[in-house]
């Protein structure tokens, strides 16, 4: 038995070897490598070699980098803003499709469809829809109101107020059929005789909503928070389409960019061939995104709890 | 008669023409709606049909044009015919139904058109994309005076997808252009996302099938360790690994090359969970009846569990396709712009963009290479593409 036994740990371990090396040289290694790399300050010449060894000071550098701060408060916005807003879309196209529909599939696929495409692309198009003077907003309104509205002047993007909301307009539109699907599933499981029992007790629409619904759904909005904070953490692609981390504002003193969230200015840090900061900077993000994923597990455990208790 | 009774009757009479007001205002938006819509559909196949027909040249556009002005009456009848037909289908429809089932009706069509004004919002920016990138250079600006829903060019050209693909500078002085320079367009870019994509795809999924294969049917000494590890990565954010493979890619001496591109992504955590999910369904008993018939390890795996595995490899296969497809920023830290050749797509467009700020039709037709094709795809494979990706969250 013990022949057969180690001669089928060597068969599995062949097949999962290929796999096993990547997973260990590209996936486990690195968070190792960054860890290493981010004692290393940055070469003058974007050159890889000659790194000086700078002990603690990238860390000491965050602490008192404004830039950083500001862009994990951005990321904070954003996602506070696109996680609320993409869960009611995409929950208000599934009460729309939850019922029985001529062409429901094709509804389904076409508010499904902007997932699958490139996020830069769909970024530019959004870009050139929110742009002033040329965009296809800005007409739209100039021929409803006149030429000297908001949205042909300054344009959405345009300005810090509004830029951050623009970015998530386009991405929730872009988003809202990934989570449909999910509450389009759910709501089908939810069994006709509950709201039934509901009518006799004459609960309202509203009423029904509130307390069948929305409780049967918590498990789909748990993962649409999750995977929205993950979101907004790695968030960069729709930023260097759509503003480069702009408009500029000042605020006391220091010129801040009104989207530039963190995975954003990783990606500056990284660009400007700061490498020994950006691996710190990685390393700071990773502690946040353990530090939420460990509030979400209490809180989901909680909730866990209490459900056993019933 | 008394007085409760006129009442009642007059209460009815009220409900029964508020029903008939409702009806009517509903049939007239969706009598414009389906107007607009269709028209515009209508005169966008049209439109299409003449840029391509038009041969090149200089009056091409205005050729193209005249050609759209003869089959105006092809697109606006079509238009008309189909309003006409979805009215008179409803209206009938509406009166043949009782009283009671008037008002389930009503709030039936108000469904339809929320649902369709959702269609058209979100599908809005792809339809504008494509019908820009027809427009002549310096039209886009353009709009119809006396319909703003006329978003489809009356005058189309190919001219925007000529030069992205640069076929006009071939055209005129072969000698006068680089042949670097000339190579560097978007079919090029195109090719090279393709082949990106597709050995990536195709790499990750055989891996991903080997190991899943493992870690649902094979025995291997701290299997459950090894797997929860493995999930315990998928919390890291993407973001975090940038800096590290970077420098390792770079001190492996392959900065620039293809293999940069997807190297570092090989190993799907995702993909491996998916496959086994997966895999554990299949019951344990057919690979002990093929082990009988004297099938080997490896016959095993291909002739029993990648058939039967079939579909769920195949959504790991086109949603590997897709990441790659759209991996932007991996792909623009890797590639080497001295090296043009090996730009791919969403590289090539951020460049793109970057030289042609304010010629939306050329960026619009740059950004159909990357749009259509895998619009297409999901036509196609939409099943596969939405079942694939929303079954990280379903799972009990």
């Amino acid at each position: 038995m013990a022949i057969t036994s180690s001669k089928d740990t060597a068969i599995s371990f062949s097949f999962l070897s290929p796999f096993l090396l990547f997973f260990g040289v590209f996936l486990i290694f690195p968070i190792f490598y960054s860890f290493y790399l981010s004692f290393f300050g940055s070469p003058t010449d974007y050159s890889l070699a000659n790194l000086d060894f700078v002990g603690l000071s990238n860390y000491f550098r965050i602490a008192t980098d404004m830039q950083f701060w500001w862009s994990l408060g951005v990321t904070a916005l954003y996602g506070l803003i696109s996680i609320p807003l993409g869960i009611s879309a995409a929950l208000a196209l599934a009460l729309l499709l939850d019922n029985k529909l001529f062409g429901k599939s094709f509804f389904r696929s076409a508010f499904f469809l902007p997932n699958v495409l490139d996020m830069l692309v769909v970024g530019v198009i959004w870009t050139l829809i929110y742009a002033p003077k040329f965009g296809a907003l800005a007409q739209i309104t100039t021929w409803l109101f006149s030429e000297d509205n908001f949205f042909n002047t300054t344009g959405l993007l345009g300005s810090p107020m509004t830029a951050l909301l623009a970015v998530v307009i386009a991405m929730v539109l872009k988003g809202a059929g990934f989570g449909m699907v999910l509450f389009l599933a759910a709501l089908q499981n939810i069994p006709e005789a509950v709201y039934e029992a509901a009518d006799i007790d004459g609960a309202t629409e509203w009423q029904k909503f509130k307390h069948i619904t929305v409780p049967l759904l918590r498990p789909i909005i748990t993962f649409m928070v999750i995977t929205g904070v993950i979101g907004a953490l790695n968030a960069f692609t729709e930023i260097y389409a759509m503003t480069s981390g702009g408009p500029q504002v000042v605020i006391g003193g220091e010129t801040v960019g009104s989207t530039s969230v963190a995975g954003y200015y990783l990606f500056k840090q990284f660009d400007a061939g700061n490498y020994g900061y950006a691996a710190a900077i990685s390393y700071m993000l990773l502690i946040i995104t353990l530090g939420i994923t460990w509030l979400q597990q209490r809180f989901m455990n909680r909730d866990n709890g209490q459900e056993v208790k019933k | 008669m008394n007085s409760t009774q006129a009442i009642d009757h007059h209460n009815k009479h009220s409900v029964k023409a508020q029903r008939i007001v409702l009806f009517v205002f509903l049939i007239a938006v969706m009598i414009s709606m389906s107007y607009v819509i269709s028209g515009q559909l209508f005169k966008f196949g049209v439109m299409a049909f003449s840029a391509f027909v038009t041969p090149e040249g200089p009056d091409a556009v205005t050729e193209a044009g005249k050609l759209m002005q003869s089959m105006t009456v092809v697109y606006n009848g079509l238009a008309v015919v189909l309003t006409i037909v979805l009215t008179i289908f409803v209206v009938k429809k509406f009166l043949a139904l009782g009283q009671e089932h008037r008002m389930p009706f009503i709030k039936r069509m108000v469904l339809y058109l929320a649902l369709t004004i959702g269609v058209v919002v979100v599908l809005f920016p792809f339809f504008w994309m494509l019908c820009t990138a027809f427009k002549p250079s310096g039209q886009e600006l353009v709009i119809s005076k006396t319909n703003p829903f006329d978003i489809v060019p009356s005058e189309p050209t190919l001219d925007n997808f000529r030069r992205v693909l640069k076929v006009d500078a071939a055209s005129k002085s072969m000698a006068a252009v680089d042949a670097i320079e000339q190579k560097k367009n978007f079919g090029t870019y195109f090719l090279n996302s393709l082949l990106v994509a597709t050995t990536a795809a195709f790499l990750v999924t055989f891996f991903a099938a080997m190991g899943a294969y493992v870690f649902s049917k094979k025995q291997l000494p701290y299997k459950q360790q090894i797997f929860m590890l493995l999930l315990a990565t998928m919390m890291i954010p993407g973001m975090m690994f940038m800096v590290p493979q970077f420098f390792m890619v770079c001190k492996m001496g392959l900065f620039g090359t293809k293999w940069a591109m997807f190297l570092p992504h090989l190993a799907s955590v995702f993909g491996i969970f998916m496959l086994k999910q997966f895999m554990d369904t299949i019951p344990d008993s057919l690979i002990e009846a093929a082990q009988i018939d004297g099938a080997s390890e490896w016959q095993v795996f291909t002739v029993v569990i990648v058939p039967l595995a079939l579909p769920i490899i195949l959504t790991l296969f086109l949603l590997t396709f897709l990441f790659h497809w759209s991996n932007f920023l991996w792909q623009l830290i890797v590639t080497n712009f001295e090296n043009p050749l090996s730009i791919t797509l969403p590289v090539g467009l951020a460049l793109f963009r970057g030289q042609y700020t304010s010629e939306l039709g050329l960026i619009m037709s740059a950004s159909c290479f990357s749009i259509v094709p895998i619009a297409v795809l999901f036509l196609f494979a939409q099943r596969y593409f939405i079942e694939g990706m929303t079954q990280g969250a379903v799972k009990e």
